[in-house]
């Protein structure tokens, strides 16, 4: 299991306002910002990925846009900055909202730029974006699947593509002359990921061989995770672990007290990100037919909980460092009992290749933050690195 | 239940009823709704054809459908293959828009256009909302700002079985295809509206609170001859919230007609 760390790089000071607000997201006006201060947390928020580096670790940046839980607008820009300041991390974007940008060209040109400026370190996800985000980009939440997928072709055509210009004249997308410069280093593409929640996106990213990463819920993931064993060898091939990942909130030190009180304060980002106002939380389209009726069944006080291992419900927005321990949101402690946990989980999902290390939510101050990572780099990601697929993993299936 | 009728290649689900002058209903954002009293109001003096949008109800919405132009031909389409003639082409609110869409390429088969609430052009400046960001605001609001009183609007979602669930959620979508970007309106329709070359009458509600009469008031100086009129207490859906007088106003718009 190879770790990645990541973090949203969140403007925390304004969440206070946007809870009491009851919304986080879209609607949330930016004179709760202090630019001064975004400016200082970003160049921490930096530091702390650089440290990465130096303890051993990858790294992983995400986006989001018009939120007061995530400053990064610009996957490419972040790891531009991070590129220049490690030498060894392969650079996880994770990704580009390829539905939501109008110029898939312009993703690959970008990509190909990291990969030649990081030496080859470049990983490239290719994702959905989450449903808030179709507000910011006024991209059309209906037929996005559709979008996104002649997107992703192109964006790999135009990578893989060394004798161009090509021309395409797609449903979505138009161009007369595609010829990228510069090229990546990682023919044809640098390695390609994509995230989702769903069976559905299982099977998907097993037709296209693509690592496929979930969040923070291992009720979710696993089934996920076996959809995409099972699709792989209905195609003829083997799926490792190494197309699994899964991100969690992780919090380590010293004492076990002390890890489970760095995930507590980390958590925090989990209990906050989910605000958002109602309309933009499922914009129509974005979800399938067979979710949007469960939905409308449900009716409009019920909302989005996730099942411990026993199958009970908990609320992300209220539970505790323990309950969200119980849903394989959080792994804390000690060194030792963060690698116990992870190796238990690695078991009952069958082989996870790969962390995500969500080692920062915010409010977790500079001190803790590196120590967190540096205890983690040192202490548990070797340890992690000789986690392979579990024995009788497929027979457990 | 409708009846299947294929146009173009796209399989429709149409609502017929009635007798005498033909009207070609084109159904707003919320869908057709044909189990409410409005159709049967309207059918007591005409024969109604209304079809389910493409995504809507038991319509099919094939891949190479996803304009507003292509919902125009698709209806001259209907028109032609029904034999529509001296037809009353009306609609609601988005389909208020495919109505206009309609009328400003071919009025051949039609006597009379009545437009209720329709969406579709853009009247204001950048920083103007010309039509209130149905998406953008919680159900509720929305309830609200469509409907004069919006307990008429209640639909216990939990009640109703899951065919209906999934067509409402399809017509969800088929409606942000259609009309998501740019929002509810093609930018280039009002300077085609002189085009309309039949009478052409305005329903407004006074309480619709997601195009107010004024947008009603621009749609009436673009269309040569046009007329308009109001419903007090009413909001965005005049045929759904007051179908009685919503039958009235019609019938005494095609009397008018030759």
């Amino acid at each position: 299991m190879r770790t990645w760390y990541f973090s949203e790089m969140a403007y925390h000071p304004a969440w206070e306002k946007g809870l009491a607000r009851g919304s986080l997201r879209v609607n949330f006006p930016s004179e709760n910002l202090d630019p001064q201060e975004a400016g200082t947390l970003l160049n921490r928020y930096l530091d702390e990925f650089a440290l990465c580096d130096e303890v051993g670790l990858d790294i992983m940046v995400n986006e989001h846009h018009s939120t007061a839980t995530c400053m990064t607008v610009s996957v490419p820009m972040a790891l531009a900055i991070i590129a220049r300041e490690t030498n060894k991390a392969r650079l996880l974007s994770l990704g580009n909202p390829i539905a939501n940008r109008p110029d898939p060209v312009r993703v690959a040109e970008e990509m190909a730029w990291l990969d030649c400026l990081s030496g080859g370190r470049i990983e490239m996800g290719l994702v959905k974006g989450a449903p808030y985000e179709i507000a910011p980009a006024n991209s059309n939440p209906g037929r996005l699947m559709r979008r996104y997928w002649e997107a992703h072709d192109l964006i790999i055509k135009a990578l893989s593509t060394t004798t161009g210009p090509f021309s395409w004249e797609g449903e979505f997308y138009q161009y007369r002359a595609v010829n990228i410069w510069p090229r990546p280093i990682q023919q044809p593409t640098p390695p390609i990921w994509m995230t989702g929640m769903s069976v559905d996106t299982g099977k998907a990213a097993a037709e296209k061989g693509h690592v496929v990463g979930t969040l923070l819920s291992g009720g979710l993931a696993k089934p996920m995770y076996e959809a995409y064993r099972k699709r792989a060898r209905e195609l003829g091939w083997e799926a490792g672990p190494d197309r699994m990942a899964y991100a969690a909130i992780i919090g380590v030190g010293t004492t076990r007290e002390e890890g489970l009180r760095r995930a507590d304060i980390i958590a925090d980002y989990v209990r906050t990100a989910p605000v958002v106002a109602e309309p933009f939380t499922n914009p129509p389209g974005y979800n399938s037919i067979g979710a949007n009726v469960a939905m409308l069944k449900a009716g409009p006080r019920a909302h989005r909980m996730v099942t411990d291992r026993n199958g009970v419900p908990i609320d992300h927005r209220t539970a505790t460092v323990e309950q969200f321990m119980d849903t394989e949101t959080v792994f804390a402690g000690t060194p030792d009992d963060v690698f116990n946990q992870l190796k238990a989980f690695n078991q009952r999902m069958g082989g996870v290749g790969h962390l995500l290390f969500f080692g920062q939510g915010g409010l977790l101050n500079h001190q803790d933050a590196k120590s967190n990572i540096s205890l983690f780099g040192k202490e548990v990601a070797p340890r992690l690195l000789e986690l392979g697929a579990p024995e009788h993993a497929a027979a457990a299936e | 239940m409708g009846r299947p009728i294929s146009i173009a290649g796209v399989s429709l689900e149409i609502e017929e009823k009635g007798q005498g002058r033909p009207i070609l209903f084109l159904h707003p954002g919320e869908g057709l709704q044909a189990n409410r009293p409005w159709l049967d109001a309207l059918a007591r003096n005409h024969r109604v054809i209304a079809p389910h949008h493409p995504g809507f109800g038991g319509s099919a919405l094939p891949d190479w459908i996803g304009t507003v132009d292509d919902l125009a031909y698709l209806y001259l389409d209907l028109a032609a293959q029904l034999n529509l003639e001296n037809a009353v082409l009306a609609g609601n609110c988005f389909g208020g828009w495919i109505a206009a869409e309609i009328a400003v390429r071919n009025t051949a088969r039609f006597a009379g256009l009545l437009l209720a609430a329709p969406l579709g052009i853009k009247v204001g400046g950048v920083l103007d909302r010309d039509i209130t960001d149905m998406h953008g605001i919680p159900r509720a609001e929305f309830l609200r700002r469509a409907w004069a009183d919006p307990a008429k609007a209640e639909i216990d979602y939990t009640k109703l079985p899951d065919t209906e669930l999934g067509a409402i959620a399809r017509g969800r979508e088929a409606l942000a295809v259609f009309g998501w970007k740019p929002y509810m309106h093609n930018p280039r329709l009002k300077r085609w509206l002189h085009r309309i070359d039949i009478p052409t009458h305005l329903i407004w509600g006074e309480q619709d609170g997601i195009v107010s009469t004024a947008y009603g008031e621009a749609w009436k100086a673009e269309i040569p001859g046009a007329t308009m009129e109001t419903m007090p207490d009413t909001g965005h859906f005049p045929h759904w919230e007051f179908p009685e007088q919503f039958a009235a106003l019609t019938s005494a718009f095609t009397r008018r007609l030759v």
